[in-house]
């Protein structure tokens, strides 16, 4: 036990404690009455203090209970803590985790929130007088809730407004921000003159978090301690971590839909996963999913939870306008936020292919194989050159391709409008990709069958003369190797996604199989398919989105989950971005032009780290371990209403006594 | 002590010390007396001796030397023998009375002065009425007045102004003030004793005093109401009005307990001390109306009849 404001109780005792035996004193003039003998009285008094114990406390009995009722009160005063190390003045950066993760349901009823706040405000009690801290609440960006100051009222109050959003959870800005601030206060209070390195030193940093952060791999700690509070308990937990809406290419009508629902939970579960168009039910799937494992061998983020997963294919159906599907998990959990997904589905409309050759060998194997085998109606053919020299608005619509695959081959090019591309023998003009050499009468040695693009594609019989020697960027996914060098990639950059053969069509024996016609297919599906039902109107919470603004559109509105509407001027804005997307569900954008044009985007978890709510209770930020402050946090569990209470007691059983004094 | 002379002048102007009704009353009464008194002059009471009055008691055989006077000269006539006539003696009793006046008696409500000389007054005149010789003797630390000798139902008047004039003050001292009694009244009689015998040097000594003189003692304590049941309350300073003694007390219940238990310790030690030598011991608390007193329970009790 502690005190944390002696001072001020010593100075309380030090006036009251002398006054109170002033008053004593002078209560002790004794009224005079005469009486006709002292004979009896004598004699009792005297016989009184014979036979009581304590008779010289006795006598002032009363005094010696209004001194403990007043060191009741100055103990109070005091403000006795228990649990309490006394703490060195010190700069305190509390990071709070505001994700997703933070909405779970703990077993008490309480949010992980509200955990997390109570626990921070009870470290702001604990803390030194003297000492600062400052507040960041990050999900998947950082926001400083409260700069440093040693208000702890203010501290407090900032805390209690935290809320949580659906965003996942990412530390490295606020890792970021925390040493900027901590870094700045260091500065201002090293007013003296000279360099001292010891004032060098960034605040502590406490994390209040469930540890489960996305990006733990990729940030560190630098120059400060960070000690992680982990907050919550409960692990109970299924949710939808993948998902995706498409429509069949040979039959645009038809709308299938995949969602991947895992369990993270402790415990075998049934549950049923409800399909809904536009909030009518479509299909139900009974599911039953095991427990999640724990992995023995931890990997770097910390991630100790493998969830039993299983992924649900829903009946397609035909529909053949727009709308937002969702599917919804029946079983009610910890965690709400990943229980439900949705998508926004766009009507069909048919693929749209460009081929550019020159050759006309490659044209008629192109026209075979998109138009009779793959039933592809709006195939364009170009030539190199007129590829290049295509006007703007033949090749590009709003800025992307306006094409769902563009099969280039033998030629190199650097129009490389947004799209999906696949390079027969040339090159798309890209960063790290370059000809090294040639490769001449080499075989394929392996490949990923189970990448969609290469699903039962046979290359056994395949038969290439030459192929160049190519060196692809990092980031590719090698899917065709050769001996000593790769056949083929995927290369996927921002918008764009490359699929790069490094031999000449005419080169090779692949176009006459039937392996040919089977990798277009896969291409079509894998890299158009997307295009049906347009990917990037699936987003993360908190990323942005933006929207093509239609001619004539003065307006636009977004209509957010919750309902509330916001409005904006488009003036002369050919794109519209929006960023207020922390909260899951559809964002629906209107325009007033003469279509009344509506483009829904939706907002979805979709994150197996962030749908893994067990808390991490030993996380690792880039290898390096972070001290953990499991369950309770060592609070100051203050005293003074026991003291008070006792001086309430106290008081009680000095005017019970005084009233038996003088009770005749 | 303040208090002292206004209950003074209470008693003589308020009220009378004893009503004529009352009075009326007591003339019905006398005084009881266990002892045979030898005295000097022939009284108006029966004796248990043989003597000289005109109510017959006995006859009894002549012995020589008896007085011829009292032969039977009647029965002498018819029997030829000689018998003593015996006739109850008549004797008068000494009646004294001792009404403590020191400082404590001053007390109390009503005052235990006032109340003790009531009493005294009523047993002076029952004693009157009946013809004894009443004497009455007011003390403090001595006697401080002293009637002797009074006798008849005129003499009321004297006994009153005598009270009455008796200031109520100084401290109280029976041992001293019995001896100088014992050697003044030196006849056997009655003796009633009035006072709170809050006396610090005992009441022991007092009492042997006069059981010496082989006097028929009847003791009546005469307390008040505050004295019995103390209504004080806090830290006090506790002066002894008699002799400004100081006993400081904080009240509490045990305290007052203990007082009480004390008090009741106190009046039977008198009682079986005065008991035990053949004495009466009565208790008055001043509340108890002394009319009443005087009336039934004096009565029952036997000091009157």
């Amino acid at each position: 036990m502690s005190f944390l404001t002696w001072p001020a109780a010593l100075m309380a005792a030090s006036i009251s404690v002398p006054l109170l035996l002033l008053l004593y004193f002078l209560k002790l003039r004794r009224v005079e009455r005469t009486i006709p003998s002292t004979l009896l009285w004598k004699k009792a008094v005297q016989d009184l203090q014979v036979n009581a114990p304590f008779q010289k406390l006795r006598k002032s009995l009363l005094l010696l209970l209004q001194f403990l009722l007043l060191l009741a009160v100055l103990l109070a005063i005091a403000n006795p803590v228990m649990n309490f190390d006394r703490q060195p003045e010190r700069n305190v950066v509390l990071l709070i985790d505001q994700s997703a993760s933070m909405k779970t349901i703990e077993a008490d009823g309480r949010q992980r929130i509200e955990l997390a706040r109570e626990a921070a405000r009870d470290f702001v009690d604990n803390l030194a007088a003297g000492s600062k801290a400052m507040v960041i609440a990050f999900s998947d960006r950082a926001e400083v809730v409260c700069t440093f100051t040693n208000d702890k009222r203010r501290l407090k109050d900032r805390i209690g407004a935290i809320e949580p959003n659906d965003a996942r959870t990412q530390i490295g800005e606020a890792l970021q921000l925390a040493v900027a601030y901590s870094s700045s206060v260091v500065e201002t209070g090293a007013t003296g003159g000279g360099f001292n390195p010891e004032s060098l030193q960034v605040a502590d940093i406490e994390l209040f978090s469930d540890g489960r952060l996305t990006d733990a791999a990729s940030e560190f700690v630098t120059r400060a301690n960070m000690i992680h509070h982990v907050i919550g308990e409960s692990a109970d937990n299924i949710g939808v971590t993948a998902f995706d809406v498409r429509r069949e290419i040979d039959r645009p009508g038809l709308v299938s839909v995949f969602a991947q629902v895992q369990n993270f939970g402790e415990k075998e579960v049934t549950l049923d996963a409800s399909l809904f168009l536009d909030d009518r039910l479509k299909d139900v799937k009974q599911i039953t999913l095991g427990p999640a494992k724990v992995a023995t061998s931890r990997p770097a983020s910390g991630d100790d939870v493998v969830a039993a997963g299983r992924n649900v294919l829903f009946e397609p159906f035909d529909h053949d306008a727009g709308g937002v599907i969702s599917v919804k998990l029946s079983r009610k959990d910890a965690f709400s936020v990943d229980d439900v997904v949705s998508g926004p589905i766009d009507p069909p409309r048919a693929l749209r292919i460009l081929v550019v050759c020159d050759r006309e060998e490659e044209k008629y194997v192109f026209r075979r194989v998109f138009q009779d085998a793959l039933e592809i109606s709006d195939l364009t053919i170009m030539g190199g050159e007129e590829y290049e020299n295509a006007a703007e608005d033949q090749v590009a619509v709003e800025g992307r391709s306006a094409f769902d695959l563009v099969v280039l081959s033998n030629h190199d090019t650097a129009r490389l409008l947004p799209g999906n591309y696949v390079f027969f023998g040339g090159l798309p003009a890209i960063d790290s990709l370059s000809v090294e050499g040639e490769v001449e009468y080499g075989y394929f040695v392996t490949w990923r069958e189970a990448h969609p693009l290469l699903r039962y594609v046979a290359l056994d019989g395949v038969y290439t003369i030459r192929w160049k020697r190519l060196k692809f960027p990092d980031h590719a996914a090698r899917l065709i190797e050769g001996d000593d060098s790769t056949v083929m990639a995927l290369i996927t950059d921002p918008g764009h996604r490359y699929v790069v053969f490094a031999f000449d069509l005419l080169d090779s024996s692949f176009r006459m199989l039937p392996a040919f016609p089977i990798f277009m297919q896969n291409a079509v599906d894998y890299l158009a398919g997307g295009a049906v039902t347009d990917s990037n109107k699936l987003i993360a919470p908190g990323d942005t989105f933006s929207v093509s603004t239609p001619p004539g559109a003065q307006t636009m509105t977004i209509v957010r989950p919750d309902g509330t509407e916001e409005d904006f001027k488009i003036e002369d804005r050919h794109t519209m971005t929006y960023g207020r997307t922390r909260e899951i569900g559809s964002y629906v954008a209107k325009f007033d032009d003469k279509d009344k044009t509506v483009e829904t985007y939706c907002a979805n978890i979709l994150d197996a780290t962030e749908s893994t709510i067990a808390p991490n209770k030993e996380l690792t930020l880039s290898g390096q371990a972070i001290k953990s402050v499991s369950g309770d946090v060592e609070v100051n569990e203050p005293l003074w209403p026991w003291a008070v209470g006792l001086a309430l007691l106290m008081l009680l059983f000095e005017w019970w006594i005084y009233n038996r004094r003088v009770m005749i | 002590m303040a208090e002292a002379p206004a209950t003074r002048s209470a008693a003589k102007n308020d009220e009378q010390l004893l009503d004529p009704d009352f009075l009326a009353r007591l003339e019905q009464l006398e005084i009881v007396s266990r002892k045979i008194h030898a005295s000097r002059q022939k009284g108006e009471r029966k004796s248990r001796r043989k003597g000289e009055s005109a109510e017959f008691a006995d006859y009894r055989n002549y012995v020589i030397g008896d007085d011829l006077r009292h032969i039977d000269w009647n029965i002498y006539a018819r029997l030829d023998r000689l018998f003593l006539k015996l006739f109850l003696e008549e004797e008068d009793l000494n009646v004294s009375i001792i009404v403590d006046v020191s400082g404590s008696m001053a007390h109390g409500k009503p005052q235990k002065g006032l109340y003790a000389k009531r009493v005294a007054a009523a047993m002076a005149y029952i004693g009157l009425c009946n013809y004894d010789r009443v004497n009455l003797c007011a003390y403090n630390d001595r006697v401080t007045d002293f009637r002797q000798g009074l006798r008849g139902r005129r003499m009321m008047p004297q006994i009153v102004k005598f009270l009455e004039e008796t200031p109520i003050e100084g401290r109280s001292h029976f041992a001293a003030a019995a001896r100088q009694f014992a050697l003044r009244q030196s006849q056997k009689g009655v003796v009633l004793i009035l006072s709170d015998f809050m006396d610090k040097g005992g009441f022991e000594a007092g009492f042997r005093y006069l059981l010496g003189r082989n006097m028929d003692i009847y003791v009546l304590q005469v307390l008040s109401p505050e004295e019995v049941n103390p209504e004080l309350a806090g830290d006090l300073k506790l002066v002894d009005c008699e002799d400004d003694d100081v006993a400081e007390v904080t009240i509490s219940k045990p305290l007052l307990d203990k007082y009480k238990a004390n008090l009741q310790a106190y009046c039977e030690s008198i009682r079986s001390y005065a008991m035990r030598r053949g004495a009466s011991y009565y208790l008055a608390v001043t509340d108890h109306p002394f009319e009443s007193l005087v009336l039934n329970y004096l009565r029952q009790r036997g000091l009157v009849r």
